[in-house]
């Protein structure tokens, strides 16, 4: 039920917004960049998305001028737009409806009429061009019925292989302008892909490309955790025959062994702050919950009693942690405070809830909630009010959120593969997440914005 | 699956292999391994006599109807757990006893791993916390027949490492499980 406000809305769209028992968002421009008045609203649940016409980035040389042959221009377009309409927000109009060719749209702008009778109601235009090993990527974002610009004019730049990344900050730049809220296209995955039974910690960008595998595989590797800084991950690893939390330097550092007690050492989880880690040990007798600092100081019990204490997960001010146990007979999600003491319960629904993932806008939890012999995703405020499932499969598990906190991305396994996917917090835009090959993939873990 | 699993031949083979450094189950038996271990009247001699100690483990095991050794049980090198328990149930406890007492008796050396394991459902994390208590409550209950704590290690694979692949709940219930493994 998202939808556009436009000051001047032509009674066609009033009446097919009151047609699908919508309203229009009628507050003015509430942030500079929002002025050309297009925006979706994105507190709704997903119906419409916002038709957006998104042509080849015009090559240019040198010069200024459009250059003849070269295909970056059409490359960065294309992720743009994939990245667009993976979201679920933007329905991106084919490039053969379109009427103005790319170069006359960059050289005098846009007609607009042109843009409106094919129904896109954004436009973009962008030109790219190469100096030395440099990628130079220029863009306009154009209110197609308003017949302005909206925001100004930007330019971003890169070394020239990393032009998918140029190409996910123009993506960024165009979901923030057009939804209020900062994007999370220049993001990645890490994750578990799996051949046979070769296991490894793998990478990826949010679009699966740009994969890397970054363990050997000889060893049986879980749940990759991506620091708040996207420079590290906690994982586990089974290299000295038990299961052992490893910290991986995604700079080139290498691994090392960060826990090694007897017995359990799993579900690593990084403080916001990124200097302390919660996570779980067995040595006390029992699974139970424990905090430390990273630059190595003992761990520090934070839960005491008979049941099993484990998946820590911090909110976003570190004040909190929510976290699962069976302390009631059945597994159910706890919040506690993060140096421990009360915990209080918060799913009562259902008899297995586990694996919370605390949003980075701290407002909800993702979880998985299992009942009538079905696992699903689902959320829940941090009061343990409004629990919504979203997903509805046989085995859905480890749901990890995009930076923005819009989006959960989470395994599915469906009798014979692990795939990931994604979802929007909404319930809607369930879609396949490719990790490339054949591979299968679970356990993701979301980065932070990376730029 | 039939549970194979003689741990009396399998863990004298591997006592000679330790030397090398090879890690095997214990057990998988084959038709020979049965037989020597039907002949292996000492072992279970021994831990006929020590069932006594069974009426109170540590977390769960033998019920208020006491444990009975039975001498037509072979020994096996796996137990098997309900959804979602790390009780240690009687037969479970009898299949331990055996174990302790072969060990025991025949003294091959060497630390033994108690792998504990769970059924696909649920997640990962819940899992290896419930694996590992499997493992621990099996290590405690082996340390209350007699063997001492520092020849067992307990760890954990939550539902890594299914016996039997499918999903139901016949699988599920082999998959539930300890298994004792010779380093």
């Amino acid at each position: 039920m998202f939808f556009i406000r436009c000051v001047q809305a032509v009674d066609r769209r009033l009446l097919s917004l009151l047609w699908l028992g919508l309203f229009l968002f009628l507050s003015a421009g509430s942030s500079s960049a929002l002025a050309g008045g297009l925006r979706i609203d994105i507190t709704k649940g997903g119906l419409t998305p916002l038709p957006i016409a998104i042509p080849s980035f015009v090559n240019l040389a040198g010069g200024g001028q459009a250059s003849a042959g070269g295909t970056m221009g059409s490359q960065v377009a294309d992720v743009v737009t994939a990245d667009l309409e993976r979201s679920g927000l933007f329905r991106p109009i084919s490039k053969s409806a379109f009427l103005q060719m790319p170069d006359h749209l960059l050289k005098n702008g846009p007609q607009f009429r042109d843009w409106r009778v094919i129904g896109a109601e954004a436009l973009v235009s962008g030109a790219v061009r190469q100096e030395g090993d440099q990628i130079i990527v220029d863009f306009f974002l154009y209110d197609v019925y308003q017949g302005n610009l909206i925001g100004k004019g930007k330019r971003f730049s890169a070394v020239a292989r990393n032009w998918r990344h140029v190409a996910h900050r123009v993506a960024d730049e165009i979901y923030t302008r057009l939804t209020g809220e900062t994007g999370y296209f220049t993001s990645r995955i890490s994750f578990v892909s799996h051949k046979g039974n070769l296991k490894q910690i793998s990478i990826m960008d949010q679009d699966g490309a740009n994969r890397s595998d970054l363990t050997q595989g000889k060893d049986l590797v879980l749940t990759p955790r991506f620091s708040p800084d996207g420079d590290s991950l906690f994982y586990i690893t089974y290299e000295n025959g038990a299961p052992r939390i490893a910290r991986l330097n995604l700079l080139g550092g290498g691994s090392n062994i960060l826990s090694d007690y007897p017995g359990l050492n799993s579900a690593p989880s990084w403080s916001p702050d990124g200097r302390r880690m919660a996570f779980t040990l067995s040595m006390d007798g029992n699974p139970e919950i424990y905090v430390r600092d990273l630059n190595g100081s003992h761990p520090t019990r934070l839960t005491d009693n008979p049941a099993i204490d484990t998946s820590p997960s911090w909110s976003p001010d570190g004040q909190k942690i929510v976290f699962n146990s069976d302390r009631a007979g059945t597994p159910q999600l706890y919040v506690m405070n993060a140096g421990g003491g009360e915990a209080r319960r918060i799913t009562f629904e259902g008899n297995y809830n586990a694996a919370p993932s605390w949003s980075p806008r701290g407002d909800l939890i993702a979880f998985v909630h299992g009942g009538g012999g079905r696992f699903r995703i689902a959320v829940i405020n941090p009061d343990g009010k409004n629990m919504r499932v979203l997903t509805d499969s046989w085995m859905d598990e480890s749901p990890t959120w995009s930076p923005n906190g819009r989006v959960i991305l989470f395994s599915r396994h469906n009798g014979s593969r692990s795939q990931l996917y994604s979802i929007d917090l909404t319930g809607y835009n369930e879609r396949l997440v490719p990790v490339g090959g054949d591979s299968e993939g679970s356990d993701p873990s979301w980065s932070p914005l990376i730029r | 699956m039939k549970r194979v699993g003689l741990l009396a031949v399998a863990l004298l083979s591997l006592g000679l292999l330790a030397g090398c450094g090879s890690t095997s189950k214990v057990g998988d038996g084959d038709q020979a391994g049965a037989d020597a271990a039907g002949r292996d009247g000492k072992g279970i001699g021994r831990m006929g006599g020590s069932s006594a100690n069974l009426n109170d483990p540590s977390r769960g095991g033998a019920g208020a109807g006491g444990y009975r050794f039975d001498v037509n049980v072979e020994p096996e090198h796996r137990i098997f757990f309900e959804y979602n328990s790390a009780l240690v149930n009687d037969r479970a406890a009898q299949v331990l006893a055996h174990n302790a007492g072969w060990i025991l008796a025949h003294g091959p050396k060497g630390v033994i791993t108690v792998e504990g394991h769970c059924d696909e459902r649920g997640t990962r994390e819940f899992n290896l916390a419930l694996g590992q208590q499997r493992a621990d409550a099996v290590v405690r209950f082996l340390v209350s027949q007699g063997l001492p704590a520092n020849r067992l290690k307990a760890v954990s694979y939550g539902k890594e490492k299914p016996l039997v692949p499918s999903h139901d709940e016949s699988s599920w219930s082999k998959n539930r499980r300890a298994e004792l493994v010779l380093r």
